[in-house]
């Protein structure tokens, strides 16, 4: 456990030091999302809500889900795919240490990094432009805290889990884009998934991404209420260990056809 | 009880048939066509502990294929393949505690991190008592001179450096075992000299065990008791170097400056293949004619200023076996 928290440690000190990137990041992402809340503006009109999301709410959603990008990696991660590409694995596998938890710890220092950077600022940011909806109440608060946390482990165990098609696959670049644009529209990232049919909704809960992206908007901004919220974080846990169990399976399985590139 | 004992053990790759050109494309998405690569094939052997074996052989050889199945990294096709008494891929974690590994020609170490962060990690990833993993420091510190770039992030090290770098990191846990892939590729003559004699002084003092790739012949010459040749997959000779020397070595070669001039320098027993001025240069056969003998009869005819026996460079041995097949 010692070794996890060294590891999250160096991790985040390494992404501090990728300051102009995050800069680079933040300001993208803030500058996009006045766009996508304009989009809103234009779209209510004068509607006060849309299916249960006031603008405010609507708005709010589309703060949230910029300044969550950085820290649940939204748009890419090949970080593991290109150390199997570049053979740069054997030297992780050399070392007695559980490989899963090795790019966790250093997912998390990353996560951190981006949270405090890329996420609270564009929060703040937009503190200043816009009226947001505040999560109200010490339950909802650590609510919201809780189910942040699980959306970074649903997102980490399903990276961990597509990046793990290049023990297959000699380029495995197009797989994992096809499933990270999968993941913006069924996670509710492009639209919050309650403008859509119903039938639309129920695929996508059929899948890991709302509970990494939408579980949390929706506890946020009160869209879930009481019982639903403990059903949802149940839901959510539930991913985590499903991802986790198939990520282990998978590992395994590509481990024994590992050919290792070059030396 | 052998450290490393292993039994017809072999690899097998397959490799797809690749059709050309724009059909081809399609082709290839259908076609499962292969043939069968056999990277290693049928070797056997064991290594004592404390040993150091050189583990030579051309490109595409089979030697890589082979340390990655010792290292733990590659699952075998067939064979038994036991390491400290555990099958390395197996029981990967456990292994690996025990084992270090350099590989010339990329990092074990954190590429972005100061050098001294990697080390630190590797002390929490190998669960380094303190006591040992000082005092390890502070002798590498010392024998491999870290001092001038431990605080260095990784990527802005010299090659001589990063290797230095890269074999404290590989000893930290006092391993039993190390295995070297090409550890002086690409370095100055001091560098290599002085990556040899760390080597040298980690097998006496420690008794490490130590398997050692490379193309460079004069690290095996240097460091190695025993060599391995390996090719297209075989293990073509297992044995002590001089055997090899013995065996393949061809002819030993004289160098002679004289005193004066003559008219002819022939002698008996050994052919002249170079003369330049007063220094001429004979062959002669091991087995036909002692040193001793040869340099007894040129002085009993000429007067001699100066001579110089010269031994087959184990660069040309190899090279012959390698090229003209000896040990098939």
């Amino acid at each position: 456990m010692r070794l996890f928290w060294q590891l999250t440690k160096t991790s985040f000190q390494r992404h501090l030091t990728y300051r102009t990137a995050a800069l680079a990041g933040l300001m993208t992402n803030f500058f996009f999302g006045i766009l996508r809340a304009a989009i809103f503006v234009a779209l209510y009109d004068l509607q006060t809500e849309v299916e249960g999301i006031t603008l405010e709410g609507a708005i709010t959603y589309a703060a949230l889900g910029q300044a969550m990008i950085g820290y649940l990696s939204l748009f890419s991660w090949f970080e593991l795919m290109n150390t199997i590409y570049t053979g740069d694995i054997a030297s992780d596998l050399l070392k007695p240490m559980n490989y899963f938890g090795f790019w966790m710890a250093q997912d998390l220092g990353r996560a951190a990094v981006n949270f405090a950077l890329r996420g609270v600022t564009v929060m703040i940011g937009y503190a200043f432009i816009f009226d947001l909806v505040w999560p109200r109440g010490v339950t909802r608060i650590f609510a919201v805290a809780v189910s942040l946390l699980l959306s970074w482990l649903i997102s980490f165990s399903w990276r961990f889990l597509i990046n793990l098609f290049s023990f297959w696959t000699p380029n495995a670049r197009g797989i994992l884009r096809f499933f990270f644009v999968l993941s913006w529209f069924f996670s509710g990232f492009l639209m919050p998934l309650r403008f859509f049919p119903q039938w639309v909704i129920s695929i996508s809960y059929l899948m890991p991404f709302p509970h990494m992206f939408n579980t949390v908007i929706e506890i946020y901004l009160g869209v879930l209420k009481g019982p639903e919220i403990i059903l949802a974080l149940f839901h959510q846990v539930l991913w985590v260990l499903g991802l986790i169990l198939a990520g282990q399976l998978v590992l395994r399985l590509g481990i024994r056809r590992l050919v290792i590139l070059g030396g | 009880m052998s450290i490393i004992s292993v039994s017809g053990l072999s690899k097998y790759f397959k490799v797809f048939k690749h059709h050309r050109g724009g059909l081809g494309a399609i082709r290839n998405l259908f076609s499962r066509q292969h043939s069968i690569v056999r990277a290693v094939d049928d070797i056997s052997f064991e290594i004592e502990p404390g040993e150091l074996v050189g583990y030579i052989g051309p490109n595409g050889a089979g030697k890589s294929t082979t340390i990655k199945m010792l290292t733990g990294l590659l699952v075998p096709t067939s064979g038994e393949l036991l390491v400290n008494d555990l099958i390395p891929w197996k029981e990967r974690q456990t292994y690996v505690a025990r084992v270090g590994a350099v590989f010339g020609q990329r990092t074990t170490l954190w590429w972005d991190l100061p050098v001294i962060e990697s080390l630190n990690l590797l002390q929490h990833i190998y669960k380094i008592p303190k006591e040992n993993f000082e005092a390890n420091l502070e002798e590498f510190h010392e024998t491999l001179e870290l001092g001038p770039f431990l605080d260095t992030p990784v990527r802005a090290l010299s090659l001589g450096q990063r290797m230095r770098a890269d074999l404290c990191a590989a000893l930290l846990h006092n391993p039993d075992l190390l295995f070297l892939d090409e550890p002086t590729i690409g370095l100055d003559v001091v560098a290599k000299e002085r990556i040899r004699q760390f080597i040298q002084k980690i097998n006496h003092e420690r008794n490490t065990t130590v398997i050692l790739t490379t193309h460079d012949l004069s690290d095996v010459e240097k460091l190695c008791q025993r060599v391995m040749i390996i090719d297209q997959g075989k293990l073509l000779f297992d044995g002590e170097l001089s055997r090899l020397k013995d065996k393949f070595g061809g002819q030993r070669e004289l160098v002679v400056d004289f005193s004066e001039e003559y008219r002819t320098y022939e002698i008996a027993g050994a052919t002249i293949t170079a003369q330049t001025d007063l220094q001429v240069t004979y062959a002669f056969e091991r087995g036909m004619i002692t040193a001793s003998e040869l340099i007894g009869r040129l002085s009993a005819k000429y007067r001699i200023r100066d001579l110089e026996v010269r031994e087959p460079e184990i660069e040309e041995t190899v090279r012959r076996i390698y090229e003209e097949r000896l040990l098939e």
